[in-house]
């Protein structure tokens, strides 16, 4: 037992580790506020210097403005409700469906030679260029966009899904093969936490893709939603406006994404830091 | 052979591959013949290639032998093997407990039952403190004792261990050999283990059997009369050199039949 190290407790290197971390998030906080405060700051000044029309690019302060009246009287909720519940319905159906869809294709090869090359063929293509037949088929309400990102979130999720379980590291099956587990067995220890990685990366492409899905199609024909919203009053040329209908849709993007980042985090807590 | 508490025995194992885009077939053991006792700590030594590792997975089911009759007895215990396998054989996304826990909870074990009839291994092993560790926190040395309390919880008559030491390094090795004669005599087990090391063949084993390159087969069966308990220290006795000596001599003369020897000396 010369070898052995002693065992570390709970304030081990972890702990200091965890420590460094915390730093370097608030460190990256900062560093981010200030790049948001000198970019909306060059923006305000060369507005207000007239370097370019204000009824063309707008400036941080109209968008504020804007901002406060459309939420205090309260015009901007229907359309953010619209497009967060057409978002959250279609995504959440199509990973519901489509994660476990993954993990079955990958499991059987003949399901998977059956329906590989459609699934690939329709992954490949962007669904975008579908948008308009979806609108003609389900109408301008919210189910052409909960259908749209229903669309690009599933297909992305059962792909990478699929090439998570055919990842699945020969040495690990082997070890439970070795030790008789069953089918079952097999699938939740060896097959599920090999794809969860997978899955993730999955999602994360999905979210950036499904939101555009909204955007588009609230864009082409709509009567509600943030889309909607941009698209009103772009044709009023209402810049301020339009700016705030996008300065919403990336805040929910940067929220969206962190979401993904936490439950990544979460689930890999056997992953040694790379970095 | 009347020998009634053999713990394994084979006889004629023969493996065939067929080669996929070849269609050739590759013979990679001609025959196995081997009889171990119950209790016995044999080796299997040979370059690589010579099959050693693939008769492990025979006899642990995880091949089906082209020929040949394998019979194990499990001699009371729960399993008649286990297999301690070679590096980076830990799930990273269990603990140690959970890893050590794991061939238990394949035999259907409950998850806590297994666990607490994990504990006494991670003892045995040394790994006391570690057991809530995920496997990149240890050492190659640490992993591969959790690896061994993986298959001595399991209660196999018989140990399979493939090459478990050939990642480490070169001091990590020998502390893990005495340590594996150390937990041997405690647990009790029959051991066979796959080396291409031929010191450390002859430090842990009673029996040494030395496997011609491929198509394997078996060369020699060598008895090492060297006293138990052994330190590392018998090592330097002059004894184990001629033991290592006289492997050394079968294994080059192999070489010299395949006309193999001074290419090999040159690369």
């Amino acid at each position: 037992m010369a070898t052995a190290p002693a065992p570390s407790g709970r304030t081990g290197p972890l702990g200091s580790l965890r420590v460094a971390r915390l730093g370097g998030a608030n460190e990256r906080l900062l560093y981010g506020l200030i790049g948001f405060v000198l970019f909306t700051g060059i923006w305000e000044t060369a507005a207000n210097a007239g370097l370019f029309r204000r009824s063309l690019l707008s400036s941080p302060s109209l968008i504020w403005n804007a901002a406060v009246a459309d939420f205090s009287s309260g015009a901007i909720w229907p359309h953010l409700s619209v497009s967060l519940s057409e978002f959250a319905i279609g995504f959440v159906v199509a990973l519901a469906i489509g994660i476990p869809l993954g993990l079955v294709i990958g499991m059987f090869r003949r399901v998977d030679y059956f329906v590989s090359v459609l699934l690939f063929g329709i992954y490949a293509t962007p669904k975008a260029a579908v948008a308009p037949l979806i609108i003609l088929v389900a109408g301008i309400g919210m189910e052409s966009k909960v259908i749209l990102v229903f669309l690009l979130t599933f297909f992305s999720v059962v792909v990478s899904t699929m090439a998570g379980v055919h990842a699945v590291a020969e040495r690990h099956t082997e070890i439970a093969r070795s030790f008789g587990a069953s089918r079952w067995l097999t699938f939740r220890s060896v097959v599920l936490p090999s794809t969860v990685p997978f899955v993730l990366t999955g999602i994360r492409i999905a979210t950036g893709r499904a939101l555009v899905g909204v955007v588009v199609a609230e864009e082409l024909a709509a009567s509600a939603g943030i889309g909607f919203y941009i698209e009103f009053f772009g044709t009023f040329l209402d810049t301020a406006r339009v700016m705030l209908g996008v300065v919403l849709l990336g805040t929910f993007g940067i929220v969206l994404g962190e979401l993904v980042r936490r439950i990544e985090k979460r689930f890999e807590v056997w992953r040694p830091e790379n970095r | 052979m009347v020998d009634t508490e053999f713990a394994l025995s084979a006889r004629g194992v023969r493996m065939e591959y067929r080669d996929r885009s070849s269609d050739v077939s590759l013979v990679a053991i001609e025959r196995m013949d081997l009889d171990v006792a119950d209790g016995e700590f044999v080796s299997l030594l040979g370059p690589s290639g010579c099959g050693k590792s693939t008769f492990l997975k025979i006899v642990n089911g995880l091949l089906l032998s082209t020929a040949g009759d394998i019979r194990v007895r499990s001699l009371g215990k729960a399993r008649e093997d286990a297999m301690v396998f070679q590096d980076a054989a830990l799930f990273p996304w269990f603990s140690v407990l959970d890893n050590v826990a794991y061939g238990l909870v394949c035999a259907g074990v409950s998850r806590a039952e297994a666990r607490s009839r994990a504990m006494p291994f991670i003892d045995l092993v040394g790994l006391s403190g570690f057991e809530g560790k995920y496997p990149y926190q240890l050492s190659g040395g640490m992993q591969q004792r959790a690896n061994l309390a993986r298959a001595l919880t399991v209660d196999a008559a018989i140990l399979l261990m493939d090459e478990p030491f050939a990642s480490l390094d070169a001091q990590t090795r020998e502390a893990m050999q005495a340590e594996l004669l150390r937990i041997w005599s405690a647990a009790k087990k029959t051991v066979i283990f796959v080396t291409h090391q031929i010191d450390e063949a002859v430090y842990l084993s009673d029996r040494v059997i030395v496997m011609s390159a491929r198509p394997g087969r078996v060369l020699a069966d060598i008895r090492v009369e060297l006293p138990r308990p052994r330190s590392l220290d018998v090592k330097r006795t002059p004894l184990f050199a001629t033991y290592e000596e006289q492997i050394s001599k079968l294994i080059a003369s192999q070489h010299q039949h395949l006309g193999l020897g001074s290419q090999r000396d040159e690369a």
